[in-house]
């Protein structure tokens, strides 16, 4: 408690004056401690904007998932992959979110996407609704059926921030050690895919893949899973099948999809 | 340290609430976290009073943060229990559906301020 200015009587005063104003002296009435409700979500300035690129983009026919993981787990190899296999079949625009550089979007144009963009965040660790807005306005969206929004390399941060995403899709690898869903909990309970990639490198890593996957149920017991190498092809042909589902807003055919692999 | 962020957010609306209220100087900011939400109280507490340290209104604001619990009730048999570590599995019957009862919050409730 800071020392107060005036004597106790004056407090005492206060009290009162705070019960009955009208009774309290002008240079009290300042001095009143009020309360106020504010009962507000701490993110409905980001959420309002993530609804609004829902809208948006669920008006143009566009399905988006925003892409999560640790750096280096392989988010763009498999966007560049999924986009080589998926060419003529379906537009793809990507938001690539990254500290800095824009090596990743160069490399996803070079795959072949219908438009790609590059966000840099000047070091923030996630990227939030109203950076995907801006980018929204400089994309060319004309044939793009399925955005991607590539998330900072976090399992920690980025899974706070809605983006206006249909679909959430968390990408671990082998040789990043196998207590990732133990260790992220909350990325793993907020997505909805949970890809395992570098599966080629499973002879020489100490990756239990099964430990992974089971913990990964448990802590979403929803959550589907694709089990993929990006440099072998291992996988992809499965995750791609259901991408083209998804794209077409068939859950059915997606659910099925995933219980055949 | 993404509560930088977080505590930024909190920062915007309760300064634009205390200009909505004439207020003098903001007391105290009262929060509801869950501690299933990704936050971590004392990061949130330390982002807050660097980011409110030089404003005239909201410097010395104490913040005071209610932790939830993260529990969940069963959908088969009413139970209802705390969730650790994320595993939402019924200790009386090891079913998987429940409905979350509290520990994804992150509300800001009210605050006190000094009226101008």
């Amino acid at each position: 408690m800071p020392p107060s200015r005036y004597p106790v009587w004056v407090s005492v005063l206060s009290i009162l004056g705070a019960r009955f104003t009208s009774f309290a002296p002008p240079l009290l009435r300042s001095g009143v401690v009020a309360k106020v409700s504010i009962a507000q979500h701490i993110l409905a300035a980001n959420e309002v904007v993530a609804e609004e690129i829902r809208q948006m983009l669920t008006q143009r026919g566009i399905r988006t998932i925003n892409v999560m993981s640790s750096p280096g787990a392989g988010k763009t190899t498999l966007l560049e992959k999924t986009i080589e296999r998926l060419q003529g079949k379906l537009g793809i625009g990507v938001i690539d979110g990254d500290i800095e550089t824009t090596a990743d979007a160069d490399r996803i144009e070079a795959a072949g996407a219908a438009d790609a963009i590059q966000i840099n965040t000047r070091g923030a660790c996630h990227l939030e609704a109203h950076m995907v807005r801006a980018a929204l306005s400089e994309i060319d969206l004309s044939h793009v059926g399925l955005l991607f929004i590539e998330n900072i390399g976090n399992l920690v941060c980025p899974s706070s921030w809605d983006l206006g995403e249909d679909t959430r899709v968390v990408v671990v690898s082998t040789s990043e050690g196998d207590d990732k869903p133990a260790k992220y909990p909350h990325m793993f309970a907020t997505s909805q895919v949970m890809i395992v990639n570098k599966l080629d490198l499973l002879p020489y890593v100490d990756y239990d893949l099964e430990k992974v996957k089971e913990h990964a149920l448990t802590i979403n017991p929803h959550l589907r899973i694709f089990e993929v190498s990006c440099r072998t092809g291992a996988g992809l042909d499965a995750w791609c099948e259901w991408l083209m589902a998804f794209a077409r807003g068939n859950a059915e055919v997606a659910r099925k999809i995933v219980q055949e692999v | 340290m993404h509560e930088l962020a977080i505590a930024q957010s909190i920062v915007d609306v309760v300064e634009t609430r205390a200009t909505e209220c004439n207020a003098a100087r903001v007391k105290s900011v009262r929060l509801q976290i869950g501690e299933a939400s990704g936050v971590v109280a004392d990061s949130l507490s330390f982002c807050f009073e660097m980011l409110t340290s030089f404003d005239p209104v909201l410097a010395g604001a104490q913040l005071s943060i209610d932790v939830m619990p993260h529990r969940a009730r069963c959908r088969h048999c009413a139970t209802e229990f705390a969730i650790t570590d994320f595993v939402a599995r019924c200790p009386t019957c090891d079913e998987w559906t429940n409905e979350i009862l509290s520990g994804t919050e992150l509300q800001i409730l009210d605050m006190e301020f000094d009226a101008s």
